[in-house]
């Protein structure tokens, strides 16, 4: 490759640099760097043909999803490759294997890839076959898009449609909302978002894993609720939280049974970074790229001992965070950190004054996935679950979704820092909370 | 007051392809109005004209339709 601009093909932009120091910190821990996953099960073999055509079409219209990530200067870059990656794959089963097995070694072994960054694909489509199970999987690097737009990229391959996702030339998401603001108030939201942060670092978080051992690889374990299950829950969210607080009644739950997994872990309060996407609901445009901001909800122990006290903290916590306009601070902070280097930038990121972790785990709702029926090419999709690789500490990515009414919980958790055994125990912890009615 | 609501919703929070095209009457929740939109939505009332909506209020009968929602404020604003 060489080190001119003709080859640049887009900037990243402040929230992809963003994700880049979070690929960053997870190469440094041993692991593939910001992977990300998102499966779908089908009930037949696809049409792999139309398959195959939609997701070269979709290489066309969007040639950053062949393009290979470079550093130049301080900043990073999609460029153009001499030879561009193949975006789709086709595992067969041979063996007589069962069909779990087959589908999570494929995609175990995809997820845990490591490539350097400057070669590994930004995104790539697999189709892995059984006999009697067939997976569609999604695989990119965060700085490519976020959850909503592998949400928008998997509606593009459902459709002949394509003209509605069109590219935009418009700016970024994240710096649109930038330009809202005037040069002074972008400085008193980043000294707002500096005093959040500060204010969050007054007490240590809490980690329920044990670090002592080195990092090995992701691993996952995905469980779906039954539809009446979901209701349950939804009704219980609305209850004790509110029409405005679903994602909170599922980080407080979450946060009790972690609790409940390890009570003597040490720190003061379970902490939990998550982000929330700049586009507007239902928006096909933009489609690449990732266009979010982050906060953190934050529970000291003893509250989180109390579910009362706690749906009420956590939610007044986040009414407070956005009358105070304190999602939006963390922008010119995200701004500012993209003119750093990985290394500095990753440090602030995830340490908090003591140089401690801040995160406790990481939480992700997508909501609800309003993909249509019969649009998928030649089979239906059956169910659903995403994938995402975490830094070590928290080790610990808690990720959510809604399909079909019904909820699909995915934990993603590093070996051996956390097994398979504990996360099990960890979602029946999570789960008497979710559907626990306390009256 | 609905002409302010569409165009914080339809500018802020959701997308709809023709927003002359939804009526007073549709149902924003199906629209894709989500728990963090209700909560950047009710901020903005707030706000906009000076009232504090009760959480115990915050239910899909006052947030579902452009026209619930103005009869919501209109409650807390004359009351």
């Amino acid at each position: 490759m060489s080190d001119s601009k003709q080859d640049i093909l887009e900037a990243l932009n402040i929230a992809d640099s963003f994700t880049l120091a979070m690929d960053q910190e997870i190469r440094q821990d041993g692991l593939a760097g910001s992977l990300c996953g998102f499966a779908l099960e089908l009930n037949q073999t696809p049409d792999i043909k139309t398959l195959q055509q939609r997701i070269n079409k979709f290489g066309q219209q969007f040639p950053v999803a062949l393009a290979s990530l470079q550093q130049r200067g301080k900043r990073f870059y999609w460029c153009k490759r001499v030879t561009p990656p193949t975006l789709f794959f086709h595992h067969q089963s041979e063996a007589e294997q069962a069909e779990q097995s087959y589908q999570k070694e494929i995609i175990s072994h995809l997820i845990n890839d490591k490539q350097d960054r400057e070669e590994i694909a930004p995104i790539e489509f697999h189709l892995i076959s059984h006999s009697t199970q067939t997976t569609f999987f999604i695989r990119w690097i965060h700085p490519f898009c976020d959850a909503r737009g592998i949400e928008l990229i998997l509606k593009y391959l459902c459709t002949d449609n394509t003209s509605q996702f069109e590219k935009t030339t418009v700016k970024p998401l994240v710096n649109q909302q930038l330009d809202k603001y005037s040069w002074w108030k972008k400085i008193l939201l980043l000294i707002k978002g500096k005093r959040y942060i500060a204010n969050i670092d007054k007490l240590e978080s809490i980690q329920t894993f044990d670090m002592e051992q080195s990092p090995q690889k992701l691993n996952y374990a995905t469980y779906k609720l039954t539809a009446e299950q979901t209701d349950q829950v939804a009704k219980l969210a609305r209850k004790h939280v509110g029409l405005t607080g679903t994602s909170l009644y599922y980080i407080a739950c979450l946060m009790r049974a972690l609790d409940k997994l390890n009570p003597n872990s040490e720190g003061e309060a379970f902490c939990s970074p998550y982000a929330f996407n700049l586009r507007k609901q239902r928006a096909l445009t933009p489609v690449i790229a990732n266009h979010v901001c982050a906060l953190f909800s934050q529970a000291p122990r003893d509250i989180v001992k109390n579910r009362e006290q706690l749906f009420a903290h956590l939610k007044q916590q986040n009414k407070e965070v956005i009358k105070q306009q304190l999602d939006y601070a963390f922008l010119p902070l995200m701004w500012a950190g993209s003119w750093l280097s990985l290394e500095e930038y990753g440090k602030i990121l995830r340490l908090s004054s003591s140089e401690k972790e801040r995160s406790s785990f990481w939480f992700s709702d997508v909501g609800k996935l309003d993909i249509p029926e019969h649009s998928f090419p030649g089979a239906e999709i059956t169910s659903l679950f995403h994938l995402c690789q975490v830094t070590t500490p928290p080790a610990l990515a808690f990720l959510c979704c809604n399909y079909q009414k019904q909820l699909i919980l995915s934990y993603n958790f590093v070996e051996p820092l956390v097994t398979a055994e504990q996360i099990e125990t960890l979602h029946q912890l999570f789960i008497t909370e979710l559907l626990t009615d306390d009256d | 007051m609905k002409k302010k609501l569409r165009a914080f919703i339809f500018e802020e929070l959701v997308f709809v392809a023709d927003p002359k095209q939804f009526s007073d009457e549709q149902d924003l929740l199906e629209a894709g109005l989500d728990s963090m939109g209700i909560m950047r939505l009710i901020m903005f009332i707030e706000d906009e004209y000076g009232i504090t909506l009760p959480d115990t209020e915050i239910e899909p009968d006052n947030v579902q339709t452009f026209n619930r929602l103005e009869q919501w404020i209109l409650r807390h604003k004359n009351g």
